[in-house]
C-alpha cells in the first residue's frame, strides 16, 4: 500500500493489523516516533493523521492509506524549527526528551484546533502526554509561548 | 616526589565509601561568591535541546543495524516454583525465529542474587528464556508457543510473614539478608523517653513505587570478532562493560557500551541488565546484532522498584520542642533481592538528638528486586520521620517550622563529621517567607466541601560527590573545543554544565564546547550517574582539564601575539593582551597551529577530611481536600535548595520540577498492587499504575541558596538530582492532615484512603 508520510510516498508491504509506530519505527526507520505503552495510555507516539493527533500505537497502518501522516521528522529540521520545537527549547520543556515528539506534535495539533487557549486548554489538551521527567510546568510555557508566536507570525 | 594517589570518603546514596583518587595535576582556586564568572551560573540553553524536539536523539531502543534481530524475554506468570520442564523447540520451529536461550545457554550470572534465567521461581514475571526473530512480532508470538512446565509452592510477600522461622525461604540461609535487622543506635534511646516531657508514637506505611522510565531497559549488541559493542539505557556505561566481561569472561578491551541518550533512569539503571546479558549472549550465538528492549510490562514489573516500608516511630521531646529521643523500628520487603537501602539513615541526621535507635527489618520476598529510586531510603524515610515530627509539633503546639529550627543539627551526629557548609536554616528562612507561612491560620482550611491546608518538610542528602573521575578537554584547529569524560546525561543536563565550566575556564563562547559523554571505549572514566554525584564529581576534573588546555593555548597565542602568557585573558574564544587592543580567537591561533592538537588532562581530586557534604532542602505544600470525593489537589509547592553553586539555574529548575512532581505521585497516586493470594503485580501498566499528568502540577517555586561550597571542591557545586523528591511526601501528608485534622499516615493518599479517613474523623 502507499502511504504518505512527512509529504513523501512509501511503497509499504505491512500485514493487515501491523500498528502505525511499528511500520514508521521499524520499515521507514522514522524512530523520532516512540513506543512507551503500546496501548494508548501515554501518548509517546503521537502523531498527526490529517492534521489531527493520533496515538500511532493504536492506529493500524491499513487504515491509513492515502491520508497525510506527519511524524515529528517533518515537523522541523535543526535549521529550520517549527514554533513549537522552538518554544521547547527555549523553555527548556524537555528532559530526557523521550516524551517530546509526542509532545510537540499533540501540542501541534492543539494549536491547529485552537489558535488561542488558555493554560486551562493547554492542560486539557496535553493531558494525554506523560513525562516522567516531569517537565509540564515548562510544556505549559512553550506551548503557551508557542501560541502567541503565532499570533505574531511577523516576531 | 609528592604522593600522587590517596584515599578519600565518597558518599553514595547514604553509603560511605573509601576511593582512591589520583591528585590532580594542580589544585586550582575554589571559585568562590567573589569569583567573577561568565558561563557559569548562566541560563545556558540545554545543548541537545535541538536534538531533542527534531526526533533525532537516537536512543537505545531507537538503534538499527544491518541484519538485526528483535529479542523477546519469556516470563512466568508465578511468584515461587520450580520450572520442571521447557521446551523450546515450538517457537524454534516458527518461520522468522533465528534462536533461543535459556538457562543452559547463559554463563553463570545473577542479577541482584537471582540466577537469570534459573529454574527456581522466585518472583512472579520472572524471565527464564529468551527468543529472537527478524521481528518483535514474530518474538513475542514466539513466546506463546513456548511449552513451559512449573510446579508451582507457597510464597510469602510482607516482611513480617517472610521473617517468621516457617516461612518459604528464598536463599538458603533465610529471608533476612546477612547483618541484619541493621541496628544504628547513638547514646541510649530508653533514657532519652525517660526523660522525655512528651512521647509520640505512630505507624507510618508507604508503597512500593515503580521508576516508570519512558524508555525501557534495554540494549543493542553486536559481535565484532572476539569483541562486542553494547549499546545501552544505561546510567553507568563503565559499570555496564565490566558486568558483561565479567559474566562472558571477556576483558574489558573487548567491552565496549556506549550511551547517547536515555529516556530516564532514575536509579534502575545502574549495571547490565536481563535484556543486555540477554542480547549479548543471542548476538554471539546468531552472529547477528540483536535488540532486546523491555515491553512495558517488563519494565513495570521486572525493572527495580522503591521498596515499601511499615515504619513505627517513636519520639520523645521536652516541653519546649528538644528532642531527647528517636526510634523507629521499620520492615522493608527488598523483593528477591536488591541492596540495603532503608529508611534508617534520615532518622539520624536530620535532627540534632543524642538519642537515636533505629531497626530496620529488611526481608526477601517473592516480588520483584528493588533498586535505587531517586533518593532511595530517604525518601522513604523522610515520611516517616517529618509526619512524626508534624505529630510532636501538634501535640507540643510549636509551629513545625520553629520546632525543627529548634532541634538544627550542625553536625553530622552519627559519623561524627563537620558540614562543609549547611544552609537549611535559610532553605527554611527562604521557604517559609516565599509560602506565606506565618500567614496562615486555621480560617483558611474552610470548613464546606473543600477543605485546605499547609505542611513542609524538611530534606538533607548527602550529595559531594568524589573521585575518581576524568575529563580531557581537546582544542580542535578551527578553535572548537571538546571535553570528553565518561559520564552520562540522563536528561539532567550533564552535557550542557560541563560545556558550561569548560566554557568558563577557557574564555570560550559556549556554544563552541562540545561535551561527550557515555563511551567507554573514547572517553575516560567517570562514574554511574547516580546518587546526585555526577556534576559534583565531574565539573572539577574538567575544570583542571580545561585549565592545563587554557595554558598551553595562552603559551602558544603569547608566541603569536609577543607577549607573555600571564598577560594574556580570553573572552568570547578571543584572546586579548591585556591593556592593549591585540586580540586573536581561537580559530586563528588554531588554524595556525595547524594539526597541533591542544590537549588538557583532568581529574577529580580528594573530599575533605572528616566533612560531610550535605545539599538540603525546606518544602512547603499547600492542598485541597475534597471531603466528598477524597480527591486531594496539591495547589502550591515552595522548594527551596542549598545545592551550593548552581551551575545553570534553567536546567536546575528543571530538575527540582521533576523531583517535586514524581513527589506527588509518590505521595498521591503511585502504588504497586500485588494480589495477595496469586502474587502477580495487578497494575503493570501506565494507565493502572498512576503517573502524574500535566493535569495535577501545581504552582511550584524553585529558590536555589546558590552559595558555593567552597569547602566541598573547587567548583562549589553540590548535588541536586535527588533532593526535590525527598520531603514532598511529608510535605503534602502533612497539608492533608492540617486541612482535614485527621493524620494521614499512609501513602498514596488515593481518594478510597481519604474518605477513609474523613468517616473516621
Amino acid at each position: 500500500m502507499r502511504l504518505i508520510v512527512n509529504g513523501a510516498n512509501h511503497e509499504v508491504t505491512a500485514p493487515a493489523h501491523e500498528t502505525l509506530v511499528t511500520t514508521l519505527r521499524e520499515r521507514l526507520h522514522l524512530t523520532g516516533t516512540k513506543l512507551v505503552c503500546g496501548r494508548g495510555e501515554c501518548g509517546a507516539c503521537t502523531v498527526l493523521l490529517d492534521g489531527v493527533s493520533v496515538y500511532s500505537c493504536l492506529t493500524l497502518t491499513a487504515a491509513c492509506g492515502e491520508q497525510a501522516i506527519t511524524t515529528i521528522e517533518g515537523i522541523g529540521r535543526a535549521d529550520d524549527l517549527h514554533q513549537v520545537q522552538a518554544a521547547f527549547v527555549e523553555h527548556d520543556a524537555l528532559q530526557c526528551g523521550y516524551c517530546t515528539p509526542g509532545q510537540i506534535l499533540a501540542a501541534v495539533a492543539l494549536l491547529d484546533e485552537i489558535g488561542n487557549p488558555t493554560e486551562a486548554d493547554v492542560v486539557r489538551g496535553m493531558s494525554g502526554n506523560l513525562c516522567r521527567c516531569g517537565a509540564y510546568p515548562n510544556i505549559v510555557r512553550a506551548v503557551l509561548s508557542a501560541a502567541e508566536s503565532r499570533e505574531r507570525p511577523s516576531a | 616526589m609528592t604522593k600522587r594517589f590517596v584515599t578519600t570518603k565518597v558518599e553514595v546514596e547514604g553509603r560511605v565509601e573509601t576511593k582512591i583518587a589520583e591528585l590532580p595535576s594542580r589544585n586550582p582556586e575554589p571559585w568562590t561568591d567573589a569569583t567573577e564568572l561568565h558561563v557559569v551560573g548562566q541560563r545556558v540553553t540545554r545543548m541537545d535541546a535541538i536534538e531533542k524536539v527534531t526526533g533525532s536523539a537516537r536512543y537505545t531502543a531507537d538503534i538499527q543495524l544491518p541484519g538485526m534481530l528483535y529479542a523477546a524475554l519469556l516470563r512466568v506468570p508465578v511468584p515461587r516454583g520450580r520450572v520442571t520442564s521447557l521446551d523450546l523447540a515450538p517457537a524454534l520451529a516458527l518461520p522468522g525465529v533465528r534462536g533461543a536461550i535459556s538457562l543452559d545457554d547463559l554463563p553463570e550470572i545473577k542479577i541482584d542474587g537471582v540466577r537469570m534465567f534459573g529454574r527456581e521461581i522466585v518472583y512472579a514475571h520472572q524471565a527464564i528464556a529468551a527468543i529472537a526473530a527478524d521481528t518483535m512480532e514474530i518474538a513475542e508470538r514466539a513466546l506463546h508457543t513456548v511449552v513451559c512446565e512449573i510446579e508451582p509452592s507457597a510464597h510469602v510477600l510482607t516482611a513480617d510473614t517472610a521473617l517468621e522461622a516457617d516461612a518459604p525461604k528464598l536463599r538458603k540461609h533465610g529471608n533476612a539478608p546477612r547483618n541484619t535487622p541493621r541496628i544504628i543506635t547513638r547514646g541510649d534511646v530508653d533514657h532519652g523517653l525517660f526523660d522525655a516531657d512528651v512521647t509520640i508514637t505512630r505507624e507510618y506505611r508507604t508503597p512500593c513505587a515503580l521508576h516508570t522510565a519512558l524508555e525501557p531497559h534495554g540494549a543493542v549488541a553486536e559481535w565484532n570478532g572476539n569483541a562486542v559493542t553494547v549499546w545501552e539505557s544505561t546510567q553507568g556505561v563503565f559499570n555496564t562493560r565490566s558486568d558483561v566481561a565479567d559474566a562472558f569472561g571477556l576483558s574489558l578491551t573487548q567491552v565496549r557500551v556506549i550511551k547517547n541518550y536515555m529516556g530516564g533512569g532514575f536509579g534502575a539503571k545502574n549495571g547490565a541488565s536481563h535484556a543486555t546479558y540477554a542480547a549479548v549472549a543471542l548476538s554471539r550465538r546468531l552472529g547477528r546484532p540483536v535488540r532486546c528492549v523491555l515491553d512495558r510490562k517488563g519494565e513495570q514489573t521486572d525493572a527495580g522498584n522503591r521498596p515499601a516500608t511499615i515504619q513505627r516511630v517513636t519520639i520523645g521531646a521536652k516541653r519546649d520542642g528538644t528532642l531527647t529521643a528517636i526510634k523507629l523500628d521499620a520492615e522493608i520487603p527488598l523483593g528477591a533481592g536488591g541492596w540495603l537501602g532503608g529508611p534508617g539513615r534520615i532518622y539520624h541526621e536530620l535532627y540534632r538528638c543524642a538519642n537515636v535507635h533505629t531497626t530496620e527489618r529488611f526481608a526477601y520476598v517473592n516480588s520483584a528486586p528493588m533498586a535505587s529510586f531517586r533518593a532511595p531510603g530517604h525518601t522513604e524515610g523522610n515520611f516517616g520521620l517529618e509526619r512524626a515530627m508534624d505529630a510532636l509539633a501538634r501535640e507540643l503546639d510549636i509551629d513545625p517550622v520553629e520546632l525543627r529550627r529548634r532541634n538544627y543539627a550542625e553536625v553530622d551526629q552519627e559519623r561524627r563529621r563537620q558540614y562543609s557548609s549547611k544552609q537549611l536554616d535559610e532553605c527554611y528562612r527562604l521557604g517559609a517567607e516565599r509560602f506565606g507561612w506565618s500567614q496562615r491560620t486555621p480560617d483558611t482550611r474552610g470548613t464546606g466541601r473543600i477543605r485546605r491546608g499547609v505542611g513542609m518538610s524538611s530534606v538533607i542528602w548527602g550529595a559531594g560527590g568524589g573521585p575518581p573521575a576524568y575529563a580531557t578537554v581537546r582544542i580542535n584547529r578551527d578553535g572548537t573545543i571538546e571535553v570528553l569524560t565518561g559520564a552520562q546525561d540522563l536528561g539532567t543536563g550533564a552535557r550542557t554544565v560541563m560545556s558550561q565550566v569548560a566554557a568558563e575556564v577557557l574564555g570560550a563562547n559556549v556554544s563552541d564546547v562540545r561535551t561527550i559523554l557515555g563511551d567507554t571505549e573514547r572517553l575516560p572514566f567517570a562514574s554511574n550517574s547516580w546518587g546526585s554525584i555526577t556534576t559534583a564529581s565531574v565539573a572539577p576534573a574538567v575544570r583542571v582539564a580545561a585549565e592545563e588546555a587554557r595554558d598551553a593555548l595562552f603559551d602558544a597565542a603569547a608566541g603569536m601575539m609577543d607577549a607573555e602568557p600571564q598577560d594574556l585573558e580570553a573572552r568570547d574564544s578571543e584572546i586579548h593582551v591585556k591593556s592593549s587592543d591585540k586580540c586573536m580567537c581561537f580559530a586563528d591561533i588554531c588554524e595556525k597551529l595547524g594539526d597541533v592538537m591542544i590537549i588538557g588532562q583532568g581529574s577529580r581530586g580528594p573530599n575533605p577530611e572528616n566533612t560531610a557534604i550535605p545539599a538540603c532542602a525546606a518544602q512547603f505544600a499547600e492542598v485541597e481536600v475534597d471531603v466528598e470525593t477524597g480527591h486531594v489537589r496539591v495547589t502550591r509547592v515552595v522548594s527551596v535548595h542549598d545545592s551550593g553553586r548552581i551551575v545553570n539555574p534553567t536546567l536546575a529548575e528543571s530538575q527540582v520540577e521533576g523531583g517535586v512532581l514524581q513527589g506527588i505521585g509518590y505521595a498521591l497516586f503511585e502504588e504497586r498492587v500485588l494480589d495477595a493470594r496469586l502474587g502477580l503485580p495487578l497494575n503493570p501498566t501506565m494507565h493502572d499504575y498512576k503517573v502524574p499528568t500535566i493535569a495535577d502540577v501545581p504552582a511550584i517555586d524553585v529558590v536555589f541558596v546558590d552559595a558555593p561550597d567552597v569547602v566541598a571542591n573547587h567548583t562549589g557545586i553540590k548535588g541536586l538530582a535527588e533532593p526535590p523528591i525527598i520531603g514532598v511526601a511529608a510535605a503534602v501528608a502533612n497539608a492533608v492532615t492540617d486541612a482535614l485534622g485527621v493524620e494521614m499516615n499512609e501513602i498514596p493518599l488515593t481518594p478510597w484512603r481519604v474518605r477513609a479517613a474523613v468517616t473516621r474523623a
